[in-house]
């Protein structure tokens, strides 16, 4: 049958010939015995603004924090800018299933066993049951294991390289308590050698005064208000010069009158082009900034569309259900 | 003669307080360089610990890290000392003055009650600090050296301040391995001419003394501390 070798018969680089910077592929997410996000796939253009919807503890945190592997997943791959995040997931390519020892043993049963069967059906069958019962990493041995390590590896960047691409804003701002506002803006250029601390305090100073903020770059977070926090992160995140931000709610932590200006620097990084992943209850801020918007529900992506249409012509039940409460 | 005018005449006369000062030296830096490398000691094992995602070698070095606790907490300083000074040191042919070993010994020995200390510390620092740093890209080892451990310091410095007293005090047992400390000058002054109840009570009072210094040390660095919370 197939008797190429796995690195010729998969092409991990196709999808990044175009300009996908996260591609998510298969993710499963168990807490435990908890199963929070249950095949996920999705993949983020440059430049684009994807904002998820979804009732609480649907999942759409985790599935943020996964992109940056803040939660490890538990099958599937994520791809940042053609590096590989997550182990090779070998259900998620047929090419490793058919170069499997079990795949070629279950094939030729099955093939004895039912001879009117078609090639592609018996193929199809075998493909099926090796990943319903998780029988690659039951029967294949050693090799096979140094196989998937060997691919990863070509692949594999380390994921605090990554990271300091992806920036991320949380709902509780998670400003470093023992630093001034300069100091949690500079420590991770300066730290990580990307700057030094002079040219770091320049470019601190420059964004906050973006932010109107300069008057604030020697004092400690405790003295901030939520919405100087939030501004603070953002910017914070900014001095990386990342390639995509992912925010989770936030604005949700905010008293409402401070809603209002985290959601203008929001805009604004969105107006520059900024690629954005934001999770958020603000259907206004959606409609009007997102190029696509996501309904997690139950773990999976239950309807994906442009604003208009997804706010107009819902489809999935759950959605209507979900809209017709928030809006 | 009365007892006061004893204790006099050996303090001054016969030069006991140049003792008395070189074992104060002695149960200082005993205490301190202890509970320094007490700290770093404590805080490898605590941050060892508290790896999210353990592999093989974290695996190993936290169970290491468990053994030392056990071992140097189910067991007396005194009995830590003369092993040390008396059994293994001999044993491995090597000849190291008393008070480094003394220092060692009560740095080894608070490193496994500062470890549990800054554990708490660790964990009472919230989870979101360090998802904040390791989402900006900076390794695990840096985010809490830049991040957590200083946050953890001050969480726990009260507690802290009790370890570093209770070392303080426990040093008076370092004689056993023939280190000049406060204790010892005392001891030699009152043995010199069996005279005891002045010594003693003087030797009480040098102890309370230090304990009540460094107590208000403890609540000063506190104040400033919080203080910078709010500036
Ligand atoms: N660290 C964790 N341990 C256990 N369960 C978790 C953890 N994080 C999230 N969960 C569970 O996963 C589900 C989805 O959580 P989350 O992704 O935060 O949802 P959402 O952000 O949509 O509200 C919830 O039921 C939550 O209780
Ligand atoms: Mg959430």
């Amino acid at each position: 049958m197939i008797e190429n070798s796995i690195e010729k018969t998969i092409d991990f680089n196709q999808p990044f010939n175009n300009d996908y910077l996260i591609k998510i592929s298969g993710l499963y997410k168990n807490f435990g015995k908890v199963k929070v996000l249950k095949g996920v796939s999705t993949q983020i253009k440059k430049g684009e603004k994807v904002v998820i919807l979804g009732p609480s503890g649907g999942g759409k945190s985790t599935i943020l924090r996964c992109m940056n592997l803040l939660e490890t997943p538990t099958y599937g791959e994520i791809w940042f800018e053609g590096k590989l995040l997550t182990p090779v997931d070998p259900y998620l390519h047929k090419e490793i299933i058919r170069n499997a020892k079990t795949y070629k043993k279950l094939f030729s049963e099955i093939k004895s066993f039912n001879p009117a069967l078609s090639d592609d059906e018996a193929d199809e069958t075998v493909i099926k049951e090796i990943k319903d019962k998780d029988l690659l990493k039951k029967y294949e041995g050693k090799e096979y294991k140094a196989e998937m390590k060997k691919l990863y590896k070509e692949f594999f960047q380390d994921i605090n390289l990554t990271r300091q691409k992806i920036g991320m804003v949380f709902q509780h701002f998670n400003l470093f308590n023992n630093l001034t506002v300069l100091g949690n803006m500079t420590l991770a250029p300066v730290q990580l050698k990307l700057k030094t601390k002079e040219e770091a305090e320049k470019k601190a100073m420059e964004l906050l005064k973006k932010v109107n903020l300069e008057d604030k770059a020697n004092v400690y977070p405790s003295t901030l208000s939520g919405g100087q926090k939030q501004r603070i992160a953002i910017v914070r995140s900014l001095m990386m010069e990342p390639d995509v931000m992912l925010f989770d709610e936030p604005t949700s932590a905010l008293d409402p009158e401070m809603v209002g200006e985290v959601l203008e620097l929001m805009k604004s990084l969105a107006n520059e082009g900024m690629t954005m992943v934001v999770v958020t209850h603000e259907m206004g801020f959606a409609k009007e900034v997102a190029s696509r918007v996501l309904f997690i529900d139950e773990g999976i992506i239950k309807e994906e569309n442009n604003p208009k249409e997804f706010f107009s012509k819902p489809k999935d039940p759950r959605l209507k259900e979900f809209l017709s409460k928030v809006l | 003669m009365t007892n006061i005018e004893i204790f006099k005449e050996s303090f001054i006369k016969y030069e006991g307080y140049k003792d008395v000062l070189e074992g104060l030296k002695a149960t200082i830096i005993i205490a301190v360089l202890g509970l320094f490398i007490g700290i770093i000691i404590g805080t490898i094992i605590a941050t060892v610990k508290i790896i999210p995602k353990k592999n093989g070698i974290t695996n190993v070095l936290s169970k290491i890290g468990d053994f030392y606790v056990w071992i140097f907490r189910g067991t007396p300083i005194v009995v830590q000392l003369l092993l040390f000074y008396y059994v293994f040191l001999p044993l491995m042919h090597v000849r190291i003055p008393s008070m480094i070993v003394a220092t060692c010994v009560f740095g080894l020995n608070s490193g496994a009650y500062v470890s549990e200390i800054m554990r708490s510390g660790i964990q009472s620092v919230d989870i979101g600090q360090l998802e904040g740093s390791r989402a900006l890209g900076l390794p695990f080892t840096k985010s809490m050296i830049k991040v957590i451990i200083p946050q953890a310091i001050k969480n726990i410095i009260p507690t802290l301040g009790n370890e570093f007293i209770t070392l303080l005090k426990d040093t008076s047992v370092v004689s056993f391995i023939a280190v000049m400390d406060i204790t010892k000058a005392f001891q030699s002054i009152a043995g010199g001419n069996y005279e005891y109840i002045v010594p003693y009570c003087v030797l009480a009072l040098f102890y309370l003394t230090l304990v009540s210094l460094v107590t208000l040390l403890v609540k000063l660095a506190e104040r400033r501390l919080k203080q910078s919370d709010r500036k």
